[in-house]
């Protein structure tokens, strides 16, 4: 009853639904990390990474994550969505969110669909309307990319802050390390008569 | 004795021999072969791919006229086919300047004499068999039915003339050393008839044309050779013919029936004449090759002698001839054993003959040839001269010859009136949903684009631009291309990042916008087909959650830069509506360098001397972060950034669909 191509079509639509879509991700991240990160939630079946040909070179990497099954994409998404998960990297969480038809270059063609189209008469009172249309795609098209760029202008400067912040505690613990290490703060503590936690 | 011989995995099996012959008998011929599941005869229409570039993967289209073997096998070789060629319009667009109704899966067979007539080639190259439908409405052919043209992948109707770079109407007798009767339909027992009618058609109309022992020696050799080799070609066919008589199902079965017998009593008539002059020429020949120059491809042609019954004596004898390089002996050979009438019909039947020669003296190369070809004529305009410059060293008179005989046929045979209205009846590239007025249209507007011309683009590009402006109103059904998705060898090809670039620096990636985000690359590539007759490869892009959500972008590589360039000016100054209310936008293509930035904003290394491998390494450093360190902390940061970026997406994108919606136009046209 069902031709090949519905059959075809309904099998997509299944692995679609049972695919995470993760976002923010360092370019850094490889297949074999990406599938020992999400193996946590279940079994990974297949992990395809989604190009970047036109947006900044500085975007995030995004993947799609193909779970064995739909109650283990669920569980990915709600997850990393409940707390921060990190993967290959800290302190930036990545994102998930369910898997859509359009993220896939090899999606099957919609069974049954008919496009068609016609070339606009100059006369057509719709016309200009038509180029209007042209120009404010390109419009919209150019907000997004500088939209994407401002965020990730905001995302250096926030990584750059939380650089500092991290450094700035991370010597300070290093030192109190050492302070502890090399008796230091034993001797210190014996001078104004305080109780010290001594070394190991 | 029949082998099969297992090459690299792939299934092989060599079908009915043919014959042998070589200069130490190590050649052998076959009827047939079986590769990868598919049998592929004498005569088959195939894809060729060309191994050497894979990106561009159009296939090119030939046929099948000679299959052979080297028996000792030192060189590593499967076996040989000699092609001969298919033209795609879009292979000789710069000569189609004013050839009517080029119907969108039209092909042109090659003829005449020149480079890319045929070439051999080895069996790997062949990629997939295609169907391939003559539809002209001469009488010599039996016109194929409505499903058979719906069904088939391409269908000609007319020879592109490679010496001459003309489109000619007619096809003529003899092609590449092949009688044309076996170059026309066959399907079948149909088939059969066919042949025999075809021969027929063929001593019928050189005898009218000609004095009758004109055609005589071609058939009467056919016959000797038939005897001797006991070869089955000639018997299938006349047994066909009658199989069809004694059916009498078909209309033209009688009519048929009535051609054979006199094609035989023609050729038993003349068959005493000849006999012994072409026993002669065939020893001349057979001799000739043996003691020419070691090649390979020389020896052949003996053995092509037997095999294809097709080719007339003489002209097996001239080749050598000329493969020896003995020009005048040729000539006054062929005046001796031939008389005045049939100079010309030797004269034509000996262009492919040495055309084929010098095609496989230089065509052993796994390439297949036709590429340099293409590029040839696609890039040099003036490439048309050069080729008949060439002619006209290599033999004054044949250029003459070849620019005399398309006159020729049509004067002998007069293309019917309702021709062009059969055609677009029958065209199944197109379905225009409007009547029959919409479909006149739109041809004209299809078949006036390959017109285009490199001195002539601006030219061109106006009368497109008219066309367009001409089929205002006019619902385009956007269908499948007629070559999609037949050959699996060669299309669904991935999409591969290496020749995205290279197009790109060639000016030939266009980024099509707006688009339907549901749209496949699949239904791009056969919209841009529809709507602007261009082949290309399309790849939509992916929808990510960073991208605008209602813009569809595919990225899409045109063969050349003309192509690209006109596409984008059709589309800007034009207006392009698909179904729901988008007009497609289209530019040259900007993409992003390759490589990979060297950090990522969000991860902070704390230690300065990690390397690249401990970062390989880490495979499992994936974790949620607690909620009571620094980590947790800055990782909340985060959050909160990209919270307020999704904020800022979502009011962005209802803002743009909102005045996505002031513009909204209906698809369905209105009238002024």
């Amino acid at each position: 009853m069902a031709n090949p191509e519905e059959v075809a079509y309904e099998k997509f639509l299944e692995k679609v639904r049972r695919t995470v879509y993760i976002d923010e991700l360092t370019p850094l991240a490889t297949k074999p990390v990406i599938e020992s990160a999400f193996n946590q939630f279940g079994t990974v079946e297949n992990v395809c990474f989604l190009p970047n040909y036109l947006g900044p070179k500085e975007l995030p990497l995004s993947v799609l994550v193909q779970m064995q099954t739909e109650d283990m994409a669920k569980e990915v998404i709600s997850t990393v969505t409940q707390f921060p998960f990190m993967v290959a990297g800290m302190p930036r969480p990545v994102r998930a969110s369910a898997g859509e038809l359009e993220m896939f270059d090899n999606r099957p063609k919609k069974p049954g669909r008919k496009i068609r189209c016609r070339w606009m008469d100059r006369n057509d009172p719709d016309f200009d309307k038509a180029k209007k249309m042209k120009r404010l795609v390109r419009k919209h098209s150019a907000e997004t990319s500088f939209m994407l760029k401002k965020q990730l202008e905001e995302a250096e400067k926030l990584s750059k802050q939380q650089a500092e912040t991290a450094i700035t505690h991370h010597k300070k613990y290093e030192m109190m390390d050492k302070l502890l290490y090399d008796g230091v703060a034993q001797k210190l503590a014996d001078r104004y008569n305080m109780r010290s936690f001594p070394h190991r | 004795m029949e082998e099969s011989v297992g090459a690299e995995g792939l299934e092989f099996k060599w079908g009915k021999k043919k014959g042998v012959g070589g200069k130490k008998k190590d050649v052998q011929f076959y009827e047939s072969f079986t590769y990868d599941g598919d049998e592929y005869r004498l005569y088959d229409c195939v894809f060729v791919g060309d191994a050497t570039e894979p990106d561009f993967a159009e296939p090119f289209v030939g046929m099948i006229i000679k299959i052979w073997d080297h028996t000792n096998k030192r060189a590593n070789i499967l076996g040989q086919v000699k092609l001969l060629w298919f033209f795609k319009p879009s292979e000789i667009l710069p000569y189609l300047e004013g050839v009517p109704d080029v119907l969108p899966n039209e092909l042109f067979l090659a003829s005449g004499e020149g480079r890319g007539l045929a070439n051999t080639n080895r069996l790997e190259a062949i990629g997939g068999k295609c169907s391939v439908l003559y539809i002209s409405k001469e009488k010599r052919n039996p016109l194929p039915s409505d499903e058979e043209i719906k069904s088939t992948d391409f269908v000609f109707r007319r020879a592109f003339d490679v010496g001459s770079c003309k489109v000619v109407d007619m096809i003529d007798d003899k092609i590449a050393g092949v009688d044309v009767k076996f170059l026309l339909n066959r399907a079948g027992c149909e088939k059969q008839a066919t042949a025999g009618q075809k021969i027929e058609a063929d001593i019928n109309g050189n005898s009218d044309s000609l004095k009758p022992n004109g055609p005589s020696a071609s058939g009467s050799v056919k016959r000797i050779e038939d005897n001797s080799t006991e070869s089955s070609d000639w018997k299938e066919s006349s047994y066909g013919c009658k199989q069809e008589k004694g059916k009498g199902h078909n209309q033209l079965a009688t009519k048929k029936s009535t051609l054979v017998e006199e094609m035989s009593y023609k050729d038993s008539s003349v068959q005493e004449g000849t006999t012994h002059n072409v026993h002669d020429s065939c020893e001349a020949s057979g001799s000739r090759g043996n003691h020419c120059d070691g090649k390979a491809q020389e020896s052949e042609v003996k053995k092509h002698f037997t095999k294809q019954r097709s080719m007339p004596a003489e002209e097996r004898y001239s080749n050598s001839c000329e493969a020896s390089g003995s020009r005048v002996n040729h000539s006054s050979f062929k005046k001796a054993q031939v008389n005045d009438v049939k100079t010309q019909l030797t004269k034509q039947k000996s262009m492919p003959a040495e055309e084929r020669y010098r095609k496989e003296s230089n065509g052993l190369d796994d390439r297949p040839q036709k590429k340099q070809k293409l590029d040839g004529y696609v890039t040099a305009p003036d490439g048309r001269h050069t080729t008949v410059l060439q002619n006209i060293s290599s033999d004054g008179k044949r250029d003459t010859v070849s620019f005399k005989r398309p006159k020729d046929r049509e004067e002998r045979e007069q293309v019917p009136p309702e021709k062009a209205s059969f055609i677009k009846k029958r065209d199944p590239g197109m379905s225009v949903s409007e009547g029959k007025d919409t479909k006149s249209a739109t041809e004209k507007g299809l078949s006036k684009k390959p017109s285009f011309d490199g001195k002539l683009v601006n030219r061109a590009e106006d009368k497109i631009l008219a066309d367009d402006n001409e089929r205002n109103y006019q619902v385009i059904e956007v269908s499948r291309r007629p070559d999609a998705g037949k050959s699996t060898w060669f299309r669904n090809l991935p999409w591969e990042e290496e020749s995205m670039r290279d197009a790109e620096k060639r000016e030939t990636l266009v980024l099509l916008q707006n688009l339907d985000p549901t749209y496949t690359s699949d239904e791009v590539e056969d919209i841009v087909y529809s709507a602007l007759n261009e082949q290309c490869e399309a790849r939509m892009m992916e929808r990510t959650l960073v991208t605008t959500s209602h813009i569809g972008e595919a990225l899409v590589i045109f063969k050349t830069r003309e192509v690209a360039e006109r596409v984008i000016r059709r589309v800007d100054e034009g207006c392009l509506l698909l179904s729901n209310g988008r007009p497609l936008v289209a530019a040259f293509a900007k993409i992003t360098p390759p490589g990979k930035p060297s950090s990522f904003s969000g991860h902070i290394k704390l230690h300065k001397t990690q390397t690249r491998r401990e970062i390989r390494d880490a495979v499992a450093t994936s974790h949620c972060s607690q909620s009571n360190t620094l980590e947790f902390d800055m990782a909340m940061e985060w959050c909160l950034h990209r919270a307020r970026h999704q904020h800022v997406t979502e009011k962005i994108s209802k803002r743009q669909l909102e005045e996505r919606n002031l513009l909204r136009i209906n698809f369905k046209p209105k009238r002024p």
